[in-house]
């Protein structure tokens, strides 16, 4: 009888310290669940100038489709602007005359472009009573940023 | 004997440039693209005021309702400050 008792005590002191041994494992590590991703920003800096080109006429997909430095006084004068990049940034041109050493601003447009990926923009400008002979300039600023520059003429 | 010293008093400067300053108050300026612009409203705007200057056709107006009716309820109500989205043609 006694015999029975130890056996049983022995048994149960076994399973006590397999129960406590399993209480000191280590936590399950759980894995780790993706945090939602941030709602991204409205950004100016995912937007660049890939090319500026001027030419004397554009197609629907605002392409210059006749590309010259040379213009005729009156001519509307276009720059095509392809940028890559997705964002809301203002993309802006500044029409300057750049003749017998002073500058003079012609005109200045701005648009806030939305894109999604490579999109294509234009400006342009006229002058109804022509041109004045000699050189210019348009540059083009995306978020207040010069992005490039194009020189022309008037002949 | 002293020489009597020449008098300059009514010498007249005449000088002048012949190079007019270029006259650009009458260009005419615009631009678009193929990407969704953002423009905002100003006071005395309308769908058709916008949609004829962006597109040069106000008749496009229902163009850019359509493209914001989670803000303009009601085309004839638009409000400076609103911004709306302009898709392109």
């Amino acid at each position: 009888m006694h015999k029975i008792y130890v056996v049983a005590l022995l048994a149960a002191l076994t399973l006590a310290l397999n129960a406590c041994g399993k209480k000191e494992e280590a936590p399950q590590v759980q894995a780790p669940t993706a945090a939602p991703a941030p709602v991204p920003a409205p950004s100016t800096a995912g937007v660049t100038v890939l090319s500026i080109t001027l030419g004397n006429a554009i197609g629907a997909d605002k392409q210059v489709t006749q590309v010259t430095d040379s213009f005729g006084k009156k001519d509307t004068i276009y720059a095509s602007v392809n940028t890559t990049g997705a964002g809301t940034t203002p993309l802006k041109a500044k029409w300057t005359y750049r003749t017998n050493g002073q500058e003079t601003l012609v005109n200045e447009a701005s648009q806030t472009i939305a894109p999604t990926g490579a999109a294509s923009n234009e400006f342009h400008i006229s002058k109804p009573d022509g041109w004045p002979s000699g050189n210019y300039q348009v540059e083009i600023f995306v978020a207040d940023k010069s992005a490039g520059t194009k020189t022309f003429t008037v002949m | 004997m002293a020489q009597d010293m020449p008098d300059f008093s009514n010498v007249q400067d005449d000088s002048s440039s012949t190079a007019a300053k270029p006259d650009f108050s009458n260009v005419q300026g615009g631009s678009s693209s193929t990407a969704t612009k953002i423009y905002e409203v100003v006071s005395g705007d309308s769908l058709s005021k916008i949609a004829r200057r962006e597109y040069g056709n106000a008749n496009e107006w229902r163009r850019i309702y359509e493209a914001n009716q989670d803000i303009v309820k009601d085309p004839d109500k638009i409000y400076p400050g609103q911004k709306l989205n302009i898709p392109p043609l």
